[in-house]
């Protein structure tokens, strides 16, 4: 494939077009990111049937929005009370959060704000440049390698970002199994169809993840009576604008630390299941080592506050590289957009981007028009944010779970398909209340289907040769790799305990 | 130097339950491809190998534990707040009837139903005006976006065709 940048102008040109989509995703996306609990995934789902009339780029560029826009959202809650809007914002407090009660909340939310927006604008931009040297990778995996690459995505997602190792396996590979569900592709016999003729053309996603995502989430959710807390007034912030420049000089004077740190994050994030959550925290522990002053971290210190920041936004923009080359998923908010553009027939691989630039490139080119339009909107908005922490779950839960409900309806309008996505609720919540990786079993899912196919392929090939699985270099370091991952673990664990 | 006492044992009873789905899902799909040539198959036997060969690790590791007195298996304290599974229960069987009567009733008006019932069952039944004012609200809402202005594919009953009709000057 001949890599041709000056594609990029015109797209830039195109995108800004669709302002009708990204300005209100934006501003959504900040405020469902400040509520903690209320994910940018979630939103997405509750949005799905308005995401699944839009053409396929409107509808990607509509989630990427969101996506962005939620991450940098998710450091209000962090910052002002102590509570992470997101996994993604996990380490964002342990410098925002002592910053805020020593009367300088509004500088660490500045601070928050400036270093999201210039990480993930320059990750973004960076990603951009590189997706069409990278992609060239795809064109080295045939079958063999492509059954490799998804077990081993599998495994990484359960020995990374699950709590325990065989969990993340289970739910991986139950996911899988849920995803061979359907009529055989080329015997066209029914398998694990419990019967009925709706389950033929596989499981369809979009219940199964309104299931395992929105439902559970909505069950989950009702145990607390308002999804963060009553007492407003005392997490309101009062400040003039002073304190807003003077973070946004505080960041910028350290932009090395902004670029290196937002660098890690984008590294990470192309790591299937390794996340936002692990790329804060890498960060935020890289920073302390390399820094000079590591005993103020914890007390406020301001590098502690741009690491996790400028990291997890360096994320967004890497977690959806492996989606738009291989078509793996990175993580959970990759995997649904996976689920909506598969619904518009878009097929992921190198060959995306001449096929459809505005889908290939698309994400990355509306994630940096998201970041410099959250540059300009939130940081005079930021005096007013805190006040969207307060949802009661009450009114909250019924809403989600009325109109995901529906949203698993329009795709193919079946009344089956809303009940798959009531069995998938439940399934999702019992993974979450018992420690199971609902990602995982999403993934899985949206994975089983192309392993088979894979699979079938490589033995068609071979002549039904099983000894083809260990044929290709690649895929025999792959393999390496994959075994090494998930002993690798246990065998620290082992070696720390004696 | 004061010892801490050691943690008492984690009930791990509901931690099997995804295991257990899983294992009873695996043989049921294993039955379900007997009949088909081995090459369409394997790919299906490696994966449910690979979650069997899982779910005997994670199984012979609970055993492991059970003996060793950190984890237990007990029917006791599962279920820490009644109310709230009792409120749970009957949300599922809200959902069912929204579901149930989705088709005939359309969106708008099944959803204000479900809305208002299930505000009213999360509030304990304290604030029912709320939760018809909040339950109308949405429908509307929901209506004006999702099928009058962007006409997706939702179901239609007597408000939507009412207001069809009205529109088309029927």
């Amino acid at each position: 494939m001949e890599i041709d940048l000056s594609v990029l102008p015109s797209l830039f040109v195109e995108t800004l077009g669709y302002w009708w989509v990204i300005i209100p995703a934006t501003v959504l996306g900040i405020v469902v990111g400040a509520i903690p609990g209320f994910s940018a995934a979630n939103t997405i789902i509750i949005l799905l049937p308005l995401t699944l009339s839009m053409s396929a780029e409107a509808g990607m560029i509509f989630m990427v929005a969101i996506y962005t826009a939620s991450r940098l959202g998710a450091g209000i809650p962090a910052i002002l009370v102590n509570i992470p809007g997101t996994a993604g914002a996990a380490a964002t407090p342990l410098d925002g959060y002592p910053m805020a009660t020593s009367g300088r909340g509004q500088q660490a939310l500045a601070i928050s704000f400036t270093a999201s927006v210039f990480g993930g604008l320059l990750t973004t931009l960076m990603a951009l440049i590189l997706i069409p040297w990278l992609s060239q990778v795809a064109f080295h995996l045939h079958s063999v390698e492509m059954i490799v690459v998804m077990l081993f995505g599998i495994s990484l997602i359960a020995t990374i970002s699950a709590d325990d190792t065989l969990k993340g396996l289970i739910a991986g590979l139950f996911g899988l199994m849920i995803g061979y569900i359907g009529a055989d592709v080329v015997y066209e016999a029914p398998r694990g169809t419990f019967g009925f003729l709706e389950l033929y053309d596989k499981v369809p996603l979009i219940p199964a993840l309104v299931g395992l995502f929105a439902i559970s989430e909505a069950f989950v959710v009702i145990e607390r009576r308002v999804v963060l807390t009553e007492n407003v007034d005392s997490i309101k912030v009062a400040a003039g604008w002073s304190a807003t420049f003077e973070g946004i000089r505080e960041t910028l004077a350290r932009w090395k630390h902004v670029v290196w740190t937002g660098m890690l994050g984008l590294v990470v994030g192309v790591i299937p299941g390794a996340g936002a959550a692990i790329a804060s925290f890498v960060a935020y522990q890289q920073s302390r080592i390399f820094s000079k002053t590591p005993e103020l971290y914890g007390t406020g210190h301001i590098e502690g506050l741009i690491a996790p920041e400028s990291a997890n936004n360096g994320v967004t923009s890497g977690t959806l590289i492996p989606l738009l080359i291989i078509g793996v998923p990175g993580g959970a908010t990759a995997a649904i957009m996976a689920v909506v553009l598969e619904y518009h027939g878009v097929q992921f691989g190198p060959d995306l981007f001449e096929s459809n630039p505005l889908v290939g490139y698309g994400p990355f080119v509306a994630m940096a028009i998201t970041y410099v339009l959250l540059g300009l909107l939130i940081l005079p908005l930021t005096r007013y944010f805190s006040n969207v922490l307060v949802v009661p779950t009450i009114y909250i839960a019924p809403i989600i779970i009325a109109f995901t409900l529906v949203g698993s309806f329009v795709p193919r309008a079946y009344v089956f398909d809303m009940g798959v996505a009531i069995i998938f609720g439940i399934i999702g919540y019992i993974a979450r209340k018992t420690g199971y990786h609902v990602a995982a079993i999403l993934i899985g899912v949206i994975l089983g289907p192309l392993l088979e196919n894979f699979f079938l392929r490589a033995l068609r090939i071979s002549q039904g040769d099983l000894t083809t699985l260990f044929s290709s270099n690649i895929g025999n370091v792959l393999w390496v790799l994959l075994l090494a991952s998930l002993f690798a673990g246990p065998l620290k664990r082992k070696l720390a305990g004696r | 130097m004061s010892e801490h006492p050691p943690d008492p044992p984690k009930n791990v009873l509901p931690e099997l339950i995804i295991p257990g789905l899983a294992l009873i899902f695996a043989i049921y799909y294993l039955t379900t491809i007997t009949e088909v040539p081995w090459i369409a198959q394997a790919s299906a036997v490696l994966v449910s190998g690979l979650l069997l060969l899982s779910i005997f690790a994670f199984a012979i590791r609970t055993a492991y534990r059970l003996n060793a007195g950190t984890e237990l298996i007990s029917w006791r304290g599962l279920i820490p707040d009644r109310i709230l599974l009792l409120k749970r229960i009957v949300l599922l069987c809200l959902m069912i009837a929204y579901v149930w009567f989705l088709e005939d009733l359309g969106f708008t008006l099944s959803t204000f139903f479900f809305l208002v019932l299930a505000i009213m069952l999360l509030s304990s039944l304290a604030n029912w005006k709320k939760a018809v004012g909040i339950a109308l609200a949405a429908s509307v809402i929901g209506y004006i976006v999702f099928i009058f202005v962007f006409e997706t594919r939702f179901p239609k009953g007597p408000i939507e065709r009412t207001i069809e009709e009205l529109r088309d000057g029927n």
